[in-house]
């Protein structure tokens, strides 16, 4: 331990040189307005100039439940909450690259170990308190916290060891990683950075898990995000205001964002959604439906509507691979005798039409998908995995491989039986509340059924669902679908690994049952720690040949991001990577301010 | 007096045997909140466990609604996973607002429905009735979510109601005039949509109730006397066939909450409907017992007044409870 | 006498619809379940007997329809392409009444299929779904409605007859059963059943689950009327002469209900036939691809299809002759068993 850190003192003068200059060479390029405190370093945005003014009305699908990043995990939330808040980097949704944020500039260490951010100068949180490195390191305190109980926590924890956070200068921070860590800075990315001088007080009486509430008095509460808390209407609405101290400006040095006002409104059904766009009272609009999306494409309306391309949604079919326990049903266990038979599996793959589900669930708007890893994320595909066309002969041959044969059953349909004259019959569950899905399984029921598979179709509301794939583990097989929140490999490490959660033919497993699974946890967890690109991505396309090899997924197909936005709406670039269309909320502005002084 | 004790007692009976019931239906029913973590990527199995004992979660039933009774006491409904604050006041100003819906279109229902009814009983098995009956058939027949989804495509296609919400963005910039129409504006689709799908029961029920009476012998002496049309109708008869509906006005009361659950979801009115039902599907607990518990209270309510108007209104009834 | 005359054309009326719906396998054309994947949504084919050259043919045909140019959701008819329709044509396999195999068929086309009310987002036939998807749905309200009447007439009889006690404890549990939380109930059902319900099974359920939730409705009716007949006059001299309890509730107090229950009745299976959506969307009700009126109905809950497509409305079109006829079939009824009614 000790030579170590001796070591890492040492190295750390050395490259921290550079940053001490930085600040200086970069002024010219920085240069704040004229009008504004000169020794505030704000970060620059290229892109088109927008006007000022204005407000922007988005539909969210369910009230935010908190504004409090250390206790929210549902989605609308975190979409409000990422308008409000910053980290220190920040992964740019268009490019999936990192960037910089609060932190100007970063530098890594050669053996990976230790990251070193240096602060902007000069930052104010949204109350006009002054931002410094202690407001980091408290951050980190509270998110490592074992009492507070964060899920951010989970992602700073490597092999049960915490990340450890040093100041080591008023602007410069020093992470120390007990691993080498392949992710890198996009670490943190969607950590928010906490206001000390209101939290931690709370904090240290315990409290700090109550605070947030929408109904909290704005004054209350600060980010460093370009929005802030203004009016809260229960059931109804969210309106954020500017923030007057957000720490962006455009290219002619107007400080971001240009809009005065956004405004959340809650629409809870998804069709609803789609009329209050229609009809204008909202401005933009993202997660569409294709149907929804042709047919506002199809209407002469003041809005523009953009397919954003593939997006990182995989839907696929699985079967349950989980050891039977002795709650698990006899049938069940019966069944799960075809389910672990790979044959049986590249069967299923084979005979299913992913062209017929691109057609008909998603008309045309989405991608055949043979792998996890969607078109959408182009750094990361892997080129090799086949793409085989639909094949119902080698399908048959598969099965009669494995022993399977057919009969003519009653109704003079052939049947498929095992080899021990069992017919093959099993359920899919689904969840009810997405008809893309469920509109997928019927499909997948008629493949089946051609190869002589007696297939029902369970819709399940979703929590039911996921006890049975989780918990009760009593189930045959399942459709759903899973969206990768950033690009890189490890937002899906609950996937691959076989002790993750979402591991989901086999959950939380204490040891891999099979070699395959245990090649994957190798090679995730080896490309974890990779250190270059190239050196991670050999490692991940292996990993998901092992996955197109084995099928324990097997994949259908992935949707199209498509999003909407009023002409009006300047600089609207919807990316893949969610937000969609709020990732540069910033930026967004409105070409005519008479139209919107109209409404 | 002693009336009143027994409604209480009844009332005390039926809260609590509706409570028992919730918990152990959320007890059965498969998942908890926590659970869709368990697909988050970036939150530990751990953590989920700590969650769920933090909120008692994986304590036995009788011990978490010994909890929730203790807390009710000291008037504390619980406590929502989701908002993370108590269940209470999230309650009730979601109730205000679907209240000032329901009640709107119920007492509308029945303003419509009672003369609708009449007059359909009165034509019986004629011309007006029949057509009647077809437009009963075929609102009856549309699910509750099209006949929404219709009523926002035509304000759509109109371009003149708002079509969600229960106030403009700028509500509180009008004056007071602006703002009582600008909520009526938004009231108007959805009271439409809450009207048309409780009509057909109810102009089936007045209808039926007033044909009863309406060929009873003391009505038809009442005619033979040369009693005006109206009068008869509706001085006569509708007392008269009051006793089915009065029924069916404590249940109209009784669903003053709950009825109106999918046309708010559609028209994303902010009240109950939206809230509980995804507190349902969430399993988040305490909201959901404490969203039966209010509506329970309506039902005794309901239940309440429906004895009382039919103690006023039915003579018979009156004297034998006194005799 | 008018009266008796109407039963019977309601009575007709309802006996073909329900003839219709009974033989689905040789009314419908095809497999209600067989996909066409080519042909998602595509809207009705309209029969002609004039064909482009103008020319008269006494058997009716349908020209094939193809999508517009340039357009995924536009049809329009290929004038080139004529199908003519045969009455008595062999097609899919079905059972008689769940009996008899046949492949005998109303009328069909050769060659190519032909959709007289459209067909769906899989490319099904929607009339033949419409009719096989009566069979289920009808029998589920009809019996639902049934079981729930039924279960309300006699709880709410004997409180509302017996009175004291009895009616006090019947009246609670009928307000528990209003008061509960249905669709958590229903979720820790589902949770109890197995995976795979087969349809006929999942159609029982839906008439134990309805029945179970109705009952307490149309029982409180029920009450509020028995109390009052049981306090009127000739009931009570009835009573006074030293009639039976039973005499009593038979003759004159149960007739007395008749107009409220067969009034709940009518309303009643429409509404469970719909309830079935509800059903649908927690797993309980009939599963993918069995066709029912509920699921062909609930189609139309989608602001998309609400829009575009207008043959998915035609379902919902031609159930109304069925209600209709139950609703008119109740009214009747209920005219005819009025107990004051005099000779008009």
């Amino acid at each position: 331990m000790r030579p170590a850190r001796g070591n890492c003192s040492a190295r750390r003068l050395i490259f921290l040189l550079p940053f001490v200059l930085a600040p200086l060479f970069n002024l010219p390029t920085t240069a704040s307005p004229p009008q504004k405190n000169s020794n505030e370093e704000l970060l620059v945005l290229p892109g088109e100039i927008g006007r000022s003014g204005g407000r922007l009305v988005v539909a969210l699908r369910a009230e935010p439940k908190t504004l409090n990043p250390l206790i929210a995990i549902d989605a609308p939330s975190r979409e409000v909450i990422g308008t409000m808040q910053a980290d220190l980097v920040h992964i740019n949704r268009a490019t999936q690259l990192t960037e910089p944020a609060l932190a100007k500039s970063w530098k890594i260490s050669p053996d990976g170990l230790r990251y070193t951010l240096v602060l902007r100068r000069g930052l104010k949180f949204s109350d006009g308190y002054p931002l410094d490195v202690d407001d980091v390191l408290f951050t980190f305190r509270v998110y490592l916290d074992e009492n507070v109980r964060a899920p951010q926590r989970d992602l700073l924890m490597f092999d049960g060891k915490p990340l450890k956070v040093r100041k080591l200068d008023s602007q410069t921070i020093l992470f120390e990683l007990p691993k080498a860590y392949g992710v890198a800075e996009r670490l943190f990315d969607g950590l928010a950075i906490l206001p000390r001088h209101l939290l931690e007080k709370p904090y240290e009486e315990g409290k700090i898990g109550q605070l947030g509430a929408l109904t909290m008095p704005p004054n209350q509460w600060a980010g460093l995000g370009p929005f802030r808390v203004k009016e809260y209407v229960a059931g109804e609405r969210l309106v954020l205001e500017r923030n007057p101290y957000y720490w962006k400006t455009d290219e002619k040095g107007n400080r971001l964002p240009y809009l005065d006002e956004l405004v959340f409104l809650f629409v809870p059904s998804a069709d609803a959604q789609v009329l209050r766009f229609q009809s204008g009272e909202t401005d933009v609009i993202s997660r569409l439906g294709a149907e929804n999306f042709s047919l506002l494409s199809g209407q002469k309306g003041d809005y523009t509507m953009v397919d954003a391309g593939p997006g990182l949604e995989y839907n696929f079919l699985f079967f349950n691979l989980s050891d039977p326990t002795q709650k698990t049903p006899a049938e069940i266990v019966q069944r799960q005798k075809w389910f672990r038979e790979v044959k049986f599996r590249q069967a299923v793959s084979a005979a299913l039409d992913r062209e017929a589900i691109v057609r008909l669930v998603y008309q045309g708007r989405g991608t055949p998908l043979w792998g996890l890893v969607t078109p959408g994320n182009r750094r990361w595909q892997d080129g090799k995995l086949p793409h085989p066309a639909r094949s119902l002969e080698r399908a048959r041959a598969l099965l009669k491989e494995a022993g399977f044969s057919w009969t003519t059953a009653s109704s003079g349909e052939s049947a498929l039986i095992d080899s021990g004259g069992k017919t093959v019959e099993f359920s899919i569950i689904t969840s009810s509340s997405n008809a893309d899905r469920a509109k997928m399984a019927a499909l997948v029921q008629d493949d089946l059924k051609q190869l002589g598979m007696r297939v029902q179709i369970v819709p399940l509301e979703f929590r039911s669902l996921l006890d049975r794939v989780t918990q009760t583990k009593a189930y045959d097989a399942c459709i759903l679908g899973i969206a990768s929140f950033d690009a890189d490999p490890n937002s899906d490490i609950n996937v691959w690994l076989s002790s993750g959660g979402a591991h989901l033919w086999n959950p939380s497993q204490a040891h891999p049952l099979t070699p395959w699974e245990a090649e994957i946890d190798r090679l995730i967890d080896e490309q974890m720690y990779a250190q270059t690109f190239e050196q991670r991505k050999k490692l991940y396309d292996r990993a998901q040949e092992l996955l197109w090899e084995y099928q324990p997924m097997i994949f259908l197909a992935s949707p199209d991001i498509l999003t909407g936005a009023k002409k009006s709406v300047g600089s609207f670039r919807p990316a893949v990577l969610e937000p969609c269309v709020l990732w540069n909320v910033e930026q967004l502005n409105f070409k005519n301010n008479a139209i919107n002084a109209a409404r | 007096m002693r009336y009143l004790l027994r409604r209480s007692a009844h009332a005390a009976f039926l809260l609590l045997g509706v409570s028992l019931l919730a918990f152990a239906f959320t007890v059965l029913a498969p998942g908890s909140y926590f659970d869709e973590m368990r697909l988050n990527p970036q939150i530990a199995p751990e953590t989920i466990a700590a969650l769920r004992s933090r909120y008692e979660l994986d304590r036995p039933l009788p011990v978490r609604y010994l909890h929730w009774v203790s807390w009710l006491l000291h008037g504390d409904m619980g406590f929502s996973f989701a908002y993370n604050t108590p269940v209470a006041p999230l309650l009730l100003v979601r109730a205000r607002n679907t209240l000032l819906l329901s009640v709107t279109a119920m007492l509308l229902a029945w303003g419509v429905a009672l003369p609708l009814g009449i007059w359909s009983a009165e034509h019986l098995g004629h011309l007006p009735d029949r057509v009647l009956s077809w437009g009963v058939a075929a609102l009856l027949v549309i699910p509750d979510l099209a006949l929404a989804l219709g009523l926002l495509v035509i304000a759509v296609k109109l371009g003149r109601l708002p079509t969600g919400g229960m106030v403009s963005l700028d509500f509180e910039t009008l004056s007071t005039f602006g703002k009582a129409r600008d909520l009526l504006l938004h009231m108007a689709l959805p009271v439409a949509a809450l009207v048309l799908s409780v009509l057909p029961l109810l102009v089936r029920h007045v209808r039926a109730a007033v044909a009863e009476v309406l060929v009873a012998p003391f009505l038809l002496a009442a005619e033979g006397h040369g009693i005006a049309r109206r009068t008869l109708l509706y001085r006569y008869a509708l007392p008269a066939a009051a006793n089915p509906l009065i029924s069916l006005f404590g249940f109209s009361i009784a669903t003053l909450l709950s009825g109106s659950l999918l046309i708010e979801v559609v028209m994303s009115w902010p009240g109950l409907g939206p809230f509980l039902l995804e507190a349902i599907l969430a399993r988040d607990i305490y909201v959901v017992i404490g969203g039966v518990m209010l509506s329970t209270l309506f039902l005794v309510g309901g239940n309440f007044l429906a004895d009382l108007l039919l103690y006023w209104a039915d003579p018979r009834i009156r004297t034998e409870t006194s005799a | 006498m008018r009266g008796r005359r109407a039963i019977s054309a309601w009575l007709l009326l309802l006996v073909a619809l329900h003839a219709l719906v009974l033989f689905a396998g040789f009314f419908a054309p095809y497999d209600p379940t067989e996909q066409d994947r080519k042909n998602p949504y595509l809207p009705p084919m309209r029969l002609h007997f004039v064909d482009s050259q103008g020319h008269f043919h006494a058997r009716p045909f349908a020209f094939r329809l193809k999508p517009r140019e340039g357009s995924f959701e536009h049809h329009e008819e290929d004038t080139t392409r004529a199908l003519a329709l045969k009455f008595m044509v062999r097609g899919a396999n079905y059972r008689l009444l769940g009996l008899l195999p046949s492949r005998l068929h109303l009328f069909g086309a050769e060659s190519e299929k032909i959709y007289l009310l459209g067909s769906d987002a899989y490319g099904r036939d929607q009339l033949s779904r419409f009719l096989y998807g009566g069979r289920i749905s009808l029998f589920a309200g009809l019996l639902g409605a049934g079981v729930t009447v039924l279960l309300g007439l006699c709880v709410g009889a004997a409180a509302g007859y017996y009175g004291g006690w009895r009616d006090d404890l019947l009246m609670r549990i009928a307000e528990l059963f209003l008061a509960l939380p249905w669709l958590y109930l229903l979720f820790a059902l589902r949770a109890f059943l197995p995976l795979a319900v087969s349809p006929l099974e999942a159609f029982l359920l839906i008439i134990a689950v309805l029945g179970a939730v109705g009952w307490a409705r149309p029982a409180r009716l029920v009450r509020g009327v028995v109390l009052s007949a049981k306090e009127r006059d000739f009931v009570r001299a009835a009573r006074g002469f030293g009639a039976t309890d039973r005499y009593l509730l038979r003759r004159h107090i149960l007739p007395a209900t008749s107009s409220v229950l067969l009034t709940q009745a009518a309303i009643l299976v429409p509404q469970f036939i719909l309830a079935e959506m509800t059903l649908s969307f927690l797993g309980l009700g009939v599963p993918e691809p069995v066709p029912s009126w509920g699921n062909l109905l609930s189609s139309l809950q989608q602001y998309s299809v609400l829009v575009s497509y207008w043959w998915m409305y035609l379902p919902a079109l031609i159930m109304l002759p069925f209600f209709l006829g139950y609703l008119g079939l109740g009214s009747e009824l209920q005219e005819r068993t009025e107990p004051f009614k005099i000779g008009r």
